[in-house]
């Protein structure tokens, strides 16, 4: 019965949510270019979502290229608990790794990406597109704990990067499903409705990356991708210890860029898109700004790839905050009326039960005493074999007569 | 005025400190403690077993409230929500080698895990409520850990087994994952349990890449609480521990004289991790290292046992080290601080010993590197479990099989039970307990038993048999067997068959061609308990591993993992199938509802029709034609069948071809 | 061969060549008990008739759990407790021996069965030719022993052995189906009741059985249709034959209600029997859950002759129940149809619901198509024009043949992949299809031909009358010619269409 109870729950929360939904985009049809400004609550947070799609050890790279990018973050100051890290498929200790629970995205190896303390929060089996999708629009069943969830408010700044095989507007997941760029796009959306993000840089390193971003209509979002339609996406180098090719060369070249950052210096969005070239990314990256308000030239780049707070003591930021935890408390909340709420449910039931025991027709007596002769029956086997002898009979004796 | 008002604040200041500061001494002397250890064992294929134990408990809260300084907040949590009265959670890596790494010392029995992930918990919940804990926890400890724990949540990956593999039944739920992969992130969450995370102590020890280079480690996690029991007494008690087993690169060369005969290689805390000690982590209540020399090898040393007999408690200090100088086969770099000597050895030719080394007193500058070197070769073998387990598939094809389960005797058990048998029909009682997904259709009936090839009468074997049959998508097969073997038997074997099921297109992984698991069998000895009961040279010191050695177990060994393939359908293709399949379909409503439409006569007219322009009126003549003579009017009926059922036929035959036509290019097309 | 042999001693002939049948099925269960295990096979065995689910399900049950703990057992309690002790102490291939005597002796109950059918539709064959006054008719028609004919088929076709080798319960199903049909053929009411509900219980298809059941208790054996007597007892008024009320005369309703209150008791019989074995463990919810739930639920994907399993392993999750929806509807969506048309006919009418169950029931096995090609031996008279009889032939051999060896390349080589043993389920299932299509059409022509033949007689009185006078002659000489030669045409090539006819089976 606490499942009915959470299906129960579960969809008077999907009700409720898809009416904010409707009134929120109702709203924003209306006013379109002032939802745009109803949006500018200020910059709390940052994100990050990175994604690496592909399994199997010769897609070593995509691994390498996620990893990568989580370690930039977090070194430029995004906190573990705001990076939500999907990786397809466990290189670190795979067994044809020859260094054990290293991981490297250069053949000097210098770095070990998979570092001391790295938090993959779906792993495996678990990176799927529903699951992805999840994890974007915040439907999740009530058990899955915040250390998965994407717990992002209307003041945040989220950094999405995935990287795998792709092709025209589709990015394959673990080689045997797909996120079409509808997908994309209407779980974009969907987070827009929901307040979910005040800005969201889309970063996809696969091949024609480019037609990942067609559908793509919410404002606020930048999109950045490895290759134009048509185009494939390389890889940079290959590791003859590790045996395959370890990093992509659009993510080598965005880490090149970001090596020389620190976490203070401004360097602009655009200075990341020049930094791109064509000749040696052997594909022309793609950049989408039209949905984006700030001009990229302003913009720093640690607006996404970083965590740089600035106090304010507006009560926006006080809104935002409360927005953010009011989520986390519901599903906690739910998860406490679950364990309680059962109780009482099961004495209503008992109690309808005993209703219907009472108050019965005047044949249930006559059933029951039926019931009782039945439970009463000894061997029950050699009852049911003299039963169909005596079937037998019967039939030998009624067709005998009828005939 | 003013003096006397200060006086008196003074007064309530000095007051209010040592009132707290009572306190503070109150909550040291019965508060939460950490203890950490690490054992050490040679092992006889030239490798070391490191045993790291990490212990931290808390008080029961009614008696000592919700704060704490040392428990990981997280763990009190987990208890309290989900009213956990027992945990274990082990994630594991390569598997334990039962023959050459023992297989019924307390370690082997209980921190030989199988590979990937077990999880099995009691709540102390009402029976009904126990399935939604269960799903909570795996939910939260995947968040905790960093692993894919949640695949547990649903009822075909977990069951409750009914007595076999614990004690404690009703509400325990057993459940394992082959296939999880373990790695830093679930080593990193799991010392972020710690008070002095990986930043001091034993756990500093800890170099990724050298742990998970071993043959073998197994991170484990183990809580008992009994906060909710009407008189709490423990409180909640954390035992983490890590088992790993290296292989140490040979250290150096000062057996340069030792002769044919290979070296066992000698090793240090820094070989083996890449690491040392400096110092114990300031929170620990106790930090120690232990170096276990097993009794069979030290049977094998009896010639430095001359040494030893001489030694008791009383002289410790001193007597060990030198006892082991130049002429032993083994030093120490450091002087052992104490030496323990097991008391029972249920096998006569030697005592294991336990070196135990204080590092209380090691700091940054001054790092503790313990050494262990080799002087003169040595050979021995560890303690064996009773029977020799291994478990494996039979048959060919992707339709059936059999699941063989094998128990081979070891010789050393032989002589156990002669020694121990006291009653002339002696037996050995084996606990089987497996598990297997339900896509593996098992026919329990087909369970043959086998005693030295000869097949046997199961009643007179299986003392006790539970089954829980697998039920489609919806629970896995439960199997709890009893045996009774004789004693003097060589080998067992025990065989059932099963066939394997055929999923849906979205029930596979994505590599299906991979095949399926199925988790390794519990196997366990309850006549067999291990203890190693030391004779503590002073009981001052008292660590909880030792204890925890001490405390009797039963001998339990875990089989192979299994892997089964399974045929897959032709993922590439779902629409062609339902596209032709319709088609098929459509033929045979389409056509027979043709072949029953067909009218007597409207071949006949269509065939009047065709040379009278206007049928119907003719008809109508006719009719009044035929009023008028007076006699009875039957419809102009006559009809070409053969021809009616060529046509369908025709018909027939041009679908039928359509069909095929169909398949075949798209077969073409698709492959 | 054995077919054109009967024709010449009929009794001699048969009862030989019937025992010589079994003898061969003893043979091959003593001699060849583990060589040929047929047991294994998709296309014999299915999740509901297979001998060792069963075996398993005793277990179960024998160990005091519920026989459907564990989706392993899905048939009735009643064939559990009948067979079950038959199915234990499988190491001495003891129980091998003891069920395959069972089938072999349901094998020949049914081909009795069959046989007295047959002769009774003869009977009443002729008897309603005669009655047409039709002599020639019934001349021609009495050539071929069809009750022979049609148990012989079911005694010697390979599917039948096949599946009485291979440990299915099919036999035991088939001869359900058989009695009931037997019963009603020979108006004993009981014996069609507990036919009926044995069969229906034991798998669910044999339901839609009722309406040809009730038919050939109301209105009697297969007949030409009913117009034709019209015409001839009271050709002169026209207005009496309109309405139906010769039809109702006809049709007897006392026996039906018979037959209904007799199948009711047999079920409660049944249910009771039922409950008391499974009062210990679940009761009879789950029993219906569990067998009727798992054939209308297409849960079990192993693969089998049919197309089901393969369409529902691919097909997506949220069309899954639609899908079952229609499939099983297109079951009853024909049902009245065909009652409408051939509602004169109620054997055939059986026939092809059989047939039709046997193509599209989730769960088929070559144990059915053995039943309804044993069938199909009654018509041999009837359906003597039937076009393709060599095409079918040659297709259900070649499909029968290829299945095995397409699901040993998929399953034991891992050569070919589950397309190839597909593509011969669909092809089995077009031939089936076809199989039905046809015998329907060329019976409603055989109607027609006799329609033709009748109105011949007919016409020829009629045609004297019209000579007499004197009314524009040539017309109806003429088209009287054109019936008259057409049909002689019909009848000659009957003999030869049977043969051709025969060797089918």
């Amino acid at each position: 019965m606490t499942n009915r109870k959470i299906h129960a729950f579960l969809s008077r929360s999907i009700i409720t949510t898809l009416v904010i939904t409707l009134s929120l985009s109702c709203s924003i049809i209306h006013f379109s270019n002032a939802a745009a400004s109803t949006s500018s609550s200020a910059h709390t947070n940052n994100w990050a979502v990175l994604v690496c799609t592909s399994r199997f050890w010769f897609n070593y790279r995509h691994m390498a290229n996620t990893l990568s990018l989580y370690r930039t973050v977090k070194r430029l100051g995004i906190p573990d608990e705001r990076i939500i890290l999907m990786l397809a498929d466990d290189m670190a200790c795979n067994a044809r790794n020859k260094y054990p629970a290293q991981v490297f995205n250069n053949e000097n190896h210098k770095l070990n990406l998979y570092g001391d303390n790295v938090e993959v929060d779906y792993r495996g089996y678990e990176v799927t597109v529903e699951n992805f999708l999840r994890v974007l629009t915040g439907r999740h069943e009530n058990a899955v704990p915040r250390s998965k969830r994407l717990l992002s408010d209307e003041g945040s700044h989220i950094l999405l990067y995935m990287t795998g095989h792709g092709g025209d507007e589709f990015l394959k997941f673990q080689d045997n499903e797909e996120l079409q760029s509808h997908d994309l796009a209407d779980a974009v959306k969907q987070m827009k409705e929901k307040r979910r993000f005040k800005e969201l840089l889309i970063m996809v390193d696969t091949c024609q990356a480019a037609t990942l971003f067609s559908q793509l209509h919410s404002p606020g979002v930048l999109a950045i991708g490895s290759s134009m339609k048509g185009e494939n996406s390389y890889s940079h180098h290959l590791d003859s210890d590790v045996g395959v090719s370890v990093v992509d060369r659009f993510t080598f070249y965005t880490l090149a860029f970001f090596e020389r950052l620190n976490m203070y210096d401004n360097a602009s969005l655009s200075s990341l898109f020049s930094s791109f070239n064509p000749n040696l990314l052997l594909s022309t990256a793609y950049y989408r700004t039209d949905l984006y308000q700030e001009q990229v030239e302003k913009v720093p780049v640690t607006n996404f790839f970083g965590s740089v707070m600035k106090t304010i003591h507006t009560s926006s930021a006080y809104r935002a905050i409360s927005g953010k935890y009011g989520s986390s408390v519901k599903s906690d909340d739910v998860n406490a009326q679950r364990i309680t709420s059962s109780d009482p449910e099961k004495l209503a039931d008992n109690a309808d039960i005993k209703v219907m025991k009472g108050g019965g027709c005047p044949h249930a007596d006559l059933w029951n005493a039926i019931v009782e002769k039945f439970q009463g029956i000894k061997n029950a086997d050699g009852i049911v074999n003299y039963g169909l002898v005596g079937m037998l009979a019967l039939l030998a004796v009624s067709t005998w007569q009828s005939s | 005025m003013a003096r006397s008002l200060s006086f008196f604040v003074l007064l309530l200041f000095v007051l209010h400190v040592s009132s707290e500061s009572t306190g503070e001494v109150a909550e040291q002397l019965e508060g939460e403690e950490f203890t950490e250890e690490l054992l050490l064992r040679p092992l006889p294929d030239r490798k070391v077993l490191s045993h790291f134990h990490f212990e931290s408990k808390v008080p029961p809260t009614n008696s000592y409230g919700h704060h704490h300084r040392i428990f990981p907040k997280a763990i009190y949590q987990l208890v309290h929500k989900y009213r956990i009265k027992e945990m274990e959670l082990s994630f594991t890596q390569g598997r334990w080698n039962y023959d050459s790494w023992g297989g019924f010392d307390p370690i082997a029995s209980s921190n030989a895990k199988p590979p990937g992930v077990e999880l099995w918990a009691v709540f102390d919940v009402p029976p009904d409520q126990v399935d939604a804990s269960w799903k909570n926890l795996t939910h939260t400890l995947s968040g905790l850990f960093c692993a894919s724990i949640n695949f547990l949540e649903s009822s075909t990956a977990y069951c409750a087994p009914d007595w076999s593999f614990s004690s404690r039944s009703g509400n325990l739920r057993y459940g394992s994952l082959p296939r999880e992969a373990v790695c830093t992130e679930n080593l990193t969450p799991w010392l972020k349990l710690l008070p002095c995370r990986d930043k001091a102590g034993l756990s500093l020890l800890m170099d990724r890449p050298s742990i998970y280079n071993g043959f073998y480690h197994s991170q484990r996690l183990h809580l008992t609480s009994d906060e909710f029991d009407p008189v709490a007494l423990h409180g909640i008690v954390l035992e983490q521990t890590l088992t790993i087993v290296l292989q140490p690169d040979a250290l150096d060369t000062r057996a340069s004289f030792s002769s044919s005969r290979k070296l066992q290689p000698s090793w240090s805390m820094s070989s083996l991790f890449g690491k040392m000690v400096d110092g114990k982590c300031a929170l620990a209540k106790s930090s120690n290292v232990y170096v276990q020399i097993e009794g069979s090898l030290v049977h094998n040393m009896k010639d430095t046992w001359n040494n030893i007999e001489g030694y008791d408690g009383e002289i410790a200090q001193e007597v060990p080290y030198e006892g082991f100088g130049s002429n032993s086969n083994f030093k120490f770099s450091i002087a052992p601080d104490r030496v323990m000597k097991e008391t029972n050895s249920f096998h006569k030719d030697g005592y294991s010993v336990l070196y135990g080394f204080a590092i209380n007193h090691y700091h940054g500058s001054k790092p503790f590197d313990l050494g262990f070197w080799w002087n003169l070769p040595v050979t021995w073998s560890c303690v064996k479990a009773p029977l020799r387990v291994s478990r494996f598939l039979m048959g060919s094809g992707n339709e059936k099989g059999a699941i063989a389960l094998s128990l081979q005797s070891t010789e050393w058990s032989q002589s156990i039970l002669k020694a121990g048998k006291n009653e002339e029909k002696c037996n050995l009682r084996v606990d089987v307990f497996q598990v297997v997904p339900w896509y593996i259709k098992v026919y329990y009936h087909t369970t043959k038993i086998f005693v030295d090839g000869m097949p046997q009468a199961l009643e007179d074997i299986i003392e006790k048999m539970s089954v829980s049959p697998s039920e489609d998508k919806v629970s896995p097969g439960v199997m709890e067997l009893i045996l009774r073997l004789p004693c003097d038997m060589k080998s067992a074997s025990l065989t059932l068959e099963f066939d394997k099921g055929f999923l849906h297109i979205d029930e596979y992984p994505p590599d299906a061609n991979q095949g399926f698991d199925i988790p390794s069998a519990i196997i366990s000895y309850p006549d067999f308990q291990t203890r190693l009961q030391y004779k503590e040279d002073n009981a001052s010191i008292q660590s909880p591993m030792v204890s925890k050695m001490q405390e009797r177990r039963t001998v339990l060994s875990y089989t192979e993992v299994l892997l089964v393939p399974l045929t897959t359908p032709d993922f590439s293709m779902p629409y062609n199938v339902i596209t032709i399949t319709c088609t098929v379909f459509a033929l045979y409503f389409g056509s027979l509802l043709n072949a029953l439409r067909r009218r007597v006569n409207e071949e006949e007219r269509l065939l009047k029709s065709k040379d009278k322009r206007t049928g119907k009126l003719q008809l109508l003549l006719s009719k009044f034609l035929s009023k008028v003579r007076g006699k009875p009017w039957e419809p102009p009926s006559s009809t070409p069948p053969s021809s009616s059922s060529k046509f369908i036929s025709s018909k027939v035959i041009l679908k039928i071809l359509l069909v095929a036509a169909i398949a075949f290019g798209w077969r073409y097309y698709d492959g | 061969m054995e077919k054109s042999t009967a024709k010449k001693h009929p009794w001699f002939w048969f009862w030989s060549s019937a025992v010589a049948s079994i003898a061969l099925r003893l043979v091959l269960i003593i001699y060849f008990p583990n060589t040929l295990n047929f047991s294994s096979r998709p296309e014999v065995s299915t999740p509901i008739t297979s001998l060792r689910r069963l075996a398993e399900g005793y277990w179960l049950k024998r160990s005091s759990m519920s026989p459907y703990a564990g989706s392993m057992y899905h048939g009735s309690p009643l064939l559990l407790s009948i067979l079950g002790p038959l199915t234990i102490d499988r190491s001495e291939g003891q129980s091998h021996l003891l069920c395959g005597l069972a089938f072999v002796i349901a094998d020949f109950i049914t081909a009795i069965l069959i046989r007295a059918i047959g002769q009774r539709l003869q009977v009443a064959n002729i008897q309603s030719l005669k009655s047409l006054g039709a002599g020639r008719l019934s001349k021609i028609s009495e050539n071929f022993p069809s009750g022979d004919i049609a148990s012989l088929v079911y005694l010697w076709n390979p599917l039948t052995i096949i599946t009485c080798l291979g440990y299915s319960t099919s036999p035991i199903e088939n001869l359900m189906i058989v009695l009931s049909l037997y019963g009603a053929c020979t108006r004993l009411v009981p014996l069609a009741a507990f036919g009926w509900v044995i069969a229906s219980h034991l798998s669910l298809y044999p339901v839609i059985l009722v309406i040809p059941l009730v038919l050939l208790i109301g209105s009697g054996l297969d007949t030409p249709p009913r117009k034709l007597f019209l015409q001839q007892t009271h050709g002169e008024d026209y207005k009496k034959t309109t309405n139906g009320s010769l039809h109702l005369i006809n049709f007897s309703w006392r026996p039906v209600v018979l037959f209904f209150l007799w199948a009711s008791a047999w079920a409660f019989y049944v249910l009771v029997l039922c409950a008391i074995s499974l009062k210990e463990y679940s009761g009879l919810g789950e029993m219906f859950k569990r067998t009727y739930g798992f054939i209308l639920s297409v849960e079990d994907l192993s693969p089998n002759i049919g197309v089901l399993w393969y369409f529902f392993a691919e097909v997506f999750d949220f069309f899954r129940d639609f899908f079952l929806i229609v499939f099983h509807i297109n079951i009853l969506f024909m049902v009245l149809p065909l009652a409408i048309r051939l509602h004169h006919r109620p054997c055939f009418l059986a026939f092809v619901y059989i047939a039709i169950s046997s193509i599209l029931k989730s769960y088929p096995s070559v144990g059915d198509s053995a039943l309804y090609l044993g069938l199909l031996g009654l018509f041999v008279n009837a359906l003597a024009d039937m076009q393709f009889s060599f095409f079918l032939f040659s297709g259900y051999l070649g499909t029968l043949l290829l299945s095995p060896v397409m699901h040993n390349l998929w399953i034991w080589r891992g050569t070919g992949n589950a397309n190839f043993y597909f593509a011969t389920a669909m092809a089995y299932a077009c031939f089936q299809i076809i199989l039905v299509v046809e015998s329907v059409s060329s019976m409603l022509n055989h109607d027609r031909a006799l329609k033709q033949g009748a109105t011949a007689v007919a016409k020829k009185e009629e045609h004297e009358k019209i000579l007499k006078n004197l009314e524009n002659p040539r017309s109806g000489v003429t088209w009287e010619e054109y019936k008259s030669m057409r049909f002689t045409f019909q009848v000659s090539q009957m003999p030869l269409l049977v043969l051709t006819m025969n060797d089918l089976m």
